[in-house]
């Protein structure tokens, strides 16, 4: 997103204890390069409701990418039949909700990369300033 | 001395539409009918809700939680009570915004300078979003409010952290002051203007929180354009949002393989 991006990482348990304190570190990170408050809301979302796909137990890594234009953030590994089942571009019934859909409002861009254990990274790109 | 026997509060049309519309939601199955009780009662809701306001909590989001209430006295209701829905629901009412204090356990664990922070944090973001035509950053809102952007982002976890509430648990059992348990003068109260966004899998939230994520959702409007519309502040159609979320993914989870919830 920039020539130079700092990058941060953190790693998680999945319960939902420790949810909070991931929107919070979120938060400070994209304070940092000055998101409006609803850009921060959305990334916080995005996240939160990946890792309530994730499941409860063990733990994740969160990768944060910051440049001018915004943020990359690398979820995962994380199990591929819970999230990519959640992410898959099917048919969508009317009023229904789907993983892929709230991602598809609330950040700009995601995409699904393979690990090296075979599981999967959820990639979510917020910029800033885009309406 | 002889006494005239009591004149109940709800006038006897009323309890008749309401019994008329219990009856066709529960023995026909009209879910239209079950709309049309909770869009009558949630005055009821509001008014209840009002005395629990100004212990920490926006009364926007104590009526939120009232609304679960009224909708499991709905949905519990039996026909051969001889007694209005508005006295049937108040308890559970009441009941569901006691257990959502005792969950949440605000006034303990939350020290009151972030309290009053996050209380002051909505007008201040409606006050900047107003001048400024955009959502504010954190640093102008800090600056706004005369305090650090790490104390705003703080005040906003403070705000978001919610308890779950579940939709399908027992109804309330905590004592009741003698006052709440008598709701029939509620139902004069003024009705909502709310409009139903029936949608299968969204049928278990209120009908505002539905509506609120057929805008973010289908529609793609902003939050700041959504309370706007619909007349909350940001944060609070932001906290409805992430709550409206986790309540249906819940019943998601809870139905049976192959069910719609």
């Amino acid at each position: 997103m920039r020539h130079h991006e700092e990058r941060i990482e953190l790693e998680a348990p999945l319960s939902g204890d420790f949810q909070a304190v991931v929107r919070l570190i979120i938060g400070g990170i994209a304070e940092r390069v000055d998101f409006a408050f609803e850009e921060i809301d959305d990334l916080q979302l995005a996240v939160e409701r990946l890792l309530a796909e994730a499941g409860q137990v063990g733990s994740v890594r969160l990768s944060f990418e910051v440049g001018e234009a915004g943020i990359r953030t690398r979820v995962g590994p994380l199990s591929e039949t819970a999230v990519a089942d959640a992410l898959r571009d099917g048919d969508v019934q009317p009023g229904q909700l789907t993983l892929r859909r709230i991602l598809q409002t609330v950040v700009d861009s995601f995409g699904v990369e393979e690990s090296a254990d075979g599981r999967i990274v959820v990639r979510l790109e917020k910029l800033k300033g885009v309406p | 001395m002889s006494t005239a026997p009591r004149r109940s509060l709800v006038p006897e049309r009323a309890r008749e539409e309401d019994r008329e519309l219990l009856r066709r939601y529960h023995e026909g199955g009209d879910t239209g009918a079950r709309e049309a009780l909770i869009q009558r009662h949630l005055p009821l809701v509001r008014s209840l809700a009002r005395r629990y306001a100004g212990r920490g909590e926006a009364l926007e989001d104590i009526e939120q939680v009232g609304a679960i209430g009224l909708i499991k006295a709905i949905d519990r209701f039996e026909l051969k009570r001889d007694v209005s829905l508005a006295t049937y629901a108040t308890p559970n009412v009441v009941g569901e915004i006691k257990r959502h204090f005792r969950d949440k356990g605000w006034a303990i664990r939350v020290p009151r300078a972030l309290q009053e922070l996050n209380a002051s944090m909505s007008g201040a973001i409606e006050r900047l979003t107003g001048k400024l035509g955009r959502s504010p950053s954190i640093a102008e809102i800090a600056d706004e409010l005369k305090t650090s952007p790490e104390e705003v982002l703080e005040a906003m976890e403070v705000g978001s952290a919610y308890s779950t509430v579940s939709l399908s648990a027992g109804a309330g059992d905590e004592e009741l002051d003698p006052l709440e348990t008598i709701g029939d003068e509620d139902v004069e109260f003024e009705r909502s203007e709310h409009r139903a966004a029936l949608a299968p899998a969204l049928n278990r939230l209120a009908p505002r929180e539905r509506e609120i994520l057929r805008m973010r959702f289908e529609e793609g409007l902003p939050q700041t354009q959504i309370a706007q519309r619909i007349g909350l502040s940001q944060m609070h159609v932001s906290r409805l949002i992430r709550k409206s979320l986790t309540v249906m993914r819940e019943e998601l989870l809870r139905a049976p393989p192959g069910t719609s919830p």
